[in-house]
């Protein structure tokens, strides 16, 4: 297992070098004049000087190994740039907005999970009668909804009609008080913070907006997990300890929780993980739609309006958050299933 | 096969729908005799203001923001549908298999070193990377198709690489290298024939969410130049207009409505086709 570790350990600096690389390259494609936004440390600094000798101060017109290096540097130092878009240094907007977009997907991750096992599960016992059938085509016609298309409908009904789910954060309630002196951001996370500062009202509201973009986003990932739960629990059912189990006697319910649920969850763990990854990326689009204040809304804005240090700096902090992700999940798989250590 | 999907009736439904579309996009001219003849993708306009004007006699489907036609739009934003999944389906395809095969043929170093770069592309959500790509390069349709190949070729390098991996081992492929055949040859005439069917199924099936991800680019505002014929443009159009009147909440619900169905029927035609084939293809559910 540690030498599996290591191994993989090991290949993480050659891909966020190769994610640098790749970024830079495409960096190339912009003038020098359009890079400016990444180096300058304030806006004034645009306007009140010399675009000219600014290039110059800052390498642009460099031979392009010295420029990557100065660029990488400036990287490691955290250092991404000014974004105009958001009014900000680009690494504190990233770190004000990540909170609110970690909350939006954590809400998300559990009924996703959990209702897509579950509707799995049940489509797989019920294999090829009308209930399996009814929910493969629930799940498929939820796959195919456009997310913009069906959260503009979410938000129509929920929130134009019965004025249950309003789009954004918070309402202007709860947002005075969590700009109040008394309030304490522990997490920046609506809903922990709230609890930690034992605050219901905040509490409530926060739910009350997350309910929208949530029930988007599961909605349209169930039919993710919900499929490969199905096939892989049918795959299990058909093994002859299964059978054994059941010619033994072992009631039905017992089998299907210990023996075919259990198995057939291995390969859920491997989804679930690159789910994870979908879903931070997929709020982009359900953020905009709900006008909710996180990364995806930042970096949609950004390209709007052609802020590439946002728009970079974004894109960055997702392949980062990615390829950790991935680690994690190539891990969690080797922990779960000793087979894949052997390879 | 063919009997199969005929015989299942979601899959039926999906082709219907699929032929439909079809028709409607090879007919787009006589549905929506276009008003400017060289820019038949240019939406027309009738009247002037932004508020949206319920359907009629005259425009079926009503007029959305800046009065644009949207039974117009919902039309030849077919054709654009089409256009778009076919080009990067198929060009992404293309330079996946033709790198994906070498990767998986010959193996050794050359294949850590591309599968090494795949999962460099790999290291970017496909939307977040089709965004920062698309504003990289320029505003625009042919600029967003381009985003997405450049993101999107490593799905099916990977899965070619996996099929050849299965099949390299097998005796005809000895066979035709003992006999002195050369490399190109035996991946064109022995190997691909062997492994290409899977891949191509998948790659026709993801055309549907293909298409979703270029709409979801100009429902951001990185697409389709305004007053393009697309769907994604026509939707984002509505969401000024969601929230209606007071007292009458659904009062632009044609906005989004038509636009949005088209949208939906497309994506569930090629995904109802796509879960049957799944079936037929996957050995583990025959038993």
């Amino acid at each position: 297992m540690l030498q599996y570790i290591l191994r993989r350990v090991m290949l993480l600096p050659l891909v966020i070098f190769g994610v640098t690389l790749l970024i830079f390259g495409m960096m190339q494609m912009l003038s020098p004049y359009q890079l400016l936004g990444l180096y300058v440390k304030s806006p004034e600094e645009l306007r009140n000087q010399n675009l000219n000798a600014l290039i110059e101060k800052y390498g642009l017109n460099d031979p392009i190994g010295k420029k990557y290096w100065n660029w990488l540097t400036n990287l490691a130092k955290g250092d991404l740039g000014y974004s105009e878009s958001a009014n900000m240094p680009v690494l504190d907007a990233l770190k004000a907005r990540f909170p609110a977009t970690l909350e939006l997907a954590l809400f998300a991750v559990v009924p996703v999970v959990l209702g897509g096992i579950f509707l799995g599960a049940v489509s797989a016992v019920f294999h090829n009668r009308p209930l399996d059938s009814f929910i493969r085509i629930f799940a498929v016609v939820g796959w195919s909804l456009p997310d913009f298309v069906f959260g503009l409908f979410i938000l129509m009904i929920f929130y134009g009609v019965l004025g249950w789910f309003p789009p954004g954060r918070l309402g202007p309630a709860a947002e005075m008080i969590v700009l109040s002196d008394g309030w304490r951001a522990f997490t920046g996370m609506n809903t922990i913070d709230a609890i930690l500062n034992r605050n219901w009202t905040v509490f409530w509201d926060a739910v009350r907006h997350l309910i929208g973009p949530v029930l988007t986003l599961t909605y349209l990932w169930w039919a993710y997990i919900l499929r490969i739960t199905r096939s892989s629990m049918l795959d299990v059912m058909n093994k002859d300890y299964v059978r054994t189990a059941l010619a033994k006697g072992v009631p039905d319910a017992t089998v299907t929780r210990k023996h075919v649920l259990r198995n057939a969850l291995i390969p859920v763990t491997t989804v679930a993980g690159i789910m994870v990854i979908g879903l931070l990326g997929g709020v982009v689009i359900v953020e905009t739609v709900f006008n909710y204040k996180g990364l995806g809304l930042l970096a949609a804005t950004a390209a709007q309006q052609l802020d590439y240090p946002m728009v970079l700096g974004t894109t960055m902090f997702y392949a980062f958050m990615l390829v950790v992700v991935n680690l994690l999940v190539d891990l969690a798989y080797a922990f779960i299933d000793p087979r894949v250590r052997l390879e | 096969m063919w009997k199969k999907l005929v015989k299942n009736k979601a899959s039926l439904f999906g082709l219907c729908l699929l032929v439909m579309f079809i028709l409607v996009a090879i007919f787009a001219p006589y549905l929506a005799p276009p008003k400017w003849e060289n820019e038949p993708y240019r939406i027309p306009r009738y009247g002037w203001g932004p508020e949206p004007v319920p359907p009629s006699a005259e425009h079926p489907m009503g007029l959305t923001q800046g009065k644009y036609d949207i039974w117009y739009g919902v039309i030849w934003g077919t054709r654009t549908a089409f256009r778009v999944g076919l080009i990067v389906v198929g060009l992404s395809s293309l330079i996946g298999v033709t790198i994906g095969s070498i990767s998986g043929y010959f193996g050794g170093k050359l294949d850590e070193i591309i599968m090494r770069i795949v999962d460099i592309f790999m290291s970017f959500p496909f939307l977040i990377a089709a965004v920062v790509f698309t504003t990289v390069l320029g505003k625009g349709l042919n600029n967003v198709m381009i985003a997405m190949i450049t993101f999107y070729w490593m799905n099916y390098a990977r899965l070619i690489r996996g099929n050849i991996l299965a099949i390299k081992e097998e005796e005809f492929i000895s066979a035709a290298k003992a006999s002195g055949v050369k490399d190109w040859k035996i991946i064109i005439r022995h190997v691909l024939p062997n492994t290409i069917f899977p891949v191509l199924i998948q790659a026709s099936m993801s055309l549907g969410s293909v298409v979703i991800t270029a709409s979801s680019l100009s429902f951001l505002g990185v697409g389709a130049p305004e007053g393009y014929a697309d769907w994604g443009q026509m939707v984002s159009f509505s969401r000024n207009w969601l929230l209606g009147v007071p007292g009458d909440p659904l009062h632009y619900w044609y906005t989004v409505f038509f636009p949005g169905m088209a949208m939906i029927l497309f994506v569930l035609a090629w995904n109802l086709i796509g879960d049957a084939f799944r079936d037929i293809l996957d050995p583990k559910i025959q038993a």
